[in-house]
């Protein structure tokens, strides 16, 4: 085991002597850790344009479901055939 | 480049305010530190330059942990983070390479001939081959036993310095180098025994 060990020390001296490689870094190196490392967020104007749109579609959507609360009991009733708009047109329309 | 703490340091304050041009210069000066410690313990299936930014984004991440204050001078904290996030590479590495007589090169096997026979003097051989014998028999070790003899034996780092990077007690450093070594031995003497073309 000493033996051993006595020329594992003599094989790691020899090793330790080899050339160290190029340790320059390579192009561009830094600018893709730092995009890495620091990812960019939304644009100030793209970021509060989709704010913006987010809300209008929400404002929308919830108009939308009030309406239709509002208006589905008056759905179920009995609609009129002629509504009276219609009569007074046609009643127009023909005394011309 | 050589650097010193006192040099770093408003650069790692910069980063910390978010500075991209500040972090850029941070990986120019640690990168040849980080690159040294990744080639000394580089899984054998990972890219190097992989490993290295996985290192540096770590780095960035948990830069708000660096306590300047704490005595811990920041090229050290970076060495440890380097060989932490190395070894976990080597742990996640699921197969190792498999070491064939075959394998190696004339140069190399007189390394190993050496080291196991009565041969007093070593060979005379450029010592990039004898580098590359140890690269491969370190490759079979497990992922801790590889770094203490890597850090031991080929960085020449005292049982102290390993003690810090890795975070373990300086007597469980010497206890797993003595366990190193001795797998060491039993691998060689393996590998030679089931050489098919044995030469000695």
């Amino acid at each position: 085991m000493k033996d051993f060990d006595t020329k594992w020390q003599a094989c790691t001296a020899r090793a330790r002597q080899a050339a160290r490689r190029d340790e320059e870094a390579p192009f561009g190196f830094a600018n893709r850790v730092v995009a890495r490392a620091f990812p960019p967020g939304p644009a100030p104007v793209e970021f509060a344009g989709e704010r913006w749109l987010a809300r209008w579609l929400a404002g929308a959507v919830a108009v939308l479901v009030v309406c239709s609360v509002v208006e589905l009991p008056h759905l179920r009733e009995a609609q009129p055939l002629e509504p009276g708009i219609e009569n007074a047109v046609a009643q127009l329309v023909w005394s011309l | 480049m050589t650097t010193t703490d006192g040099d770093l340091l408003p650069q790692v304050e910069r980063v910390r305010q978010g500075d991209p041009e500040a972090a850029r210069s941070l990986v120019a000066a640690l990168q040849p530190q980080v690159l040294r410690i990744v080639r000394s313990h580089l899984p054998v299936r990972a890219a190097e330059e992989d490993l290295v930014q996985d290192i540096f984004v770590k780095l960035f991440t948990r830069l708000d942990q660096y306590q300047a204050r704490g005595g811990v001078p920041f090229e050290h904290w970076v060495s440890r983070l380097a060989v932490r996030t190395c070894l976990d590479a080597l742990r996640a590495e699921r197969r190792r390479p498999e070491l064939r007589w075959s394998d190696l090169p004339e140069e190399q096997s007189a390394w190993l001939d050496f080291m196991l026979v009565d041969q007093a003097a070593p060979p005379d051989t450029a010592p990039a081959s004898a580098r590359e014998l140890l690269e491969k028999l370190l490759a079979q070790l497990s992922p801790d036993d590889r770094l203490v003899i890597s850090l031991l034996d080929l960085e020449e780092k005292s049982v102290k310095e390993i003690a810090q990077l890795t975070g373990w007690s300086t007597t469980l450093v010497k206890v797993r180098a003595f366990r190193a070594r001795r797998k060491l031995r039993k691998l060689a003497e393996t590998f030679k025994a089931n050489n098919p073309h044995e030469r000695l």
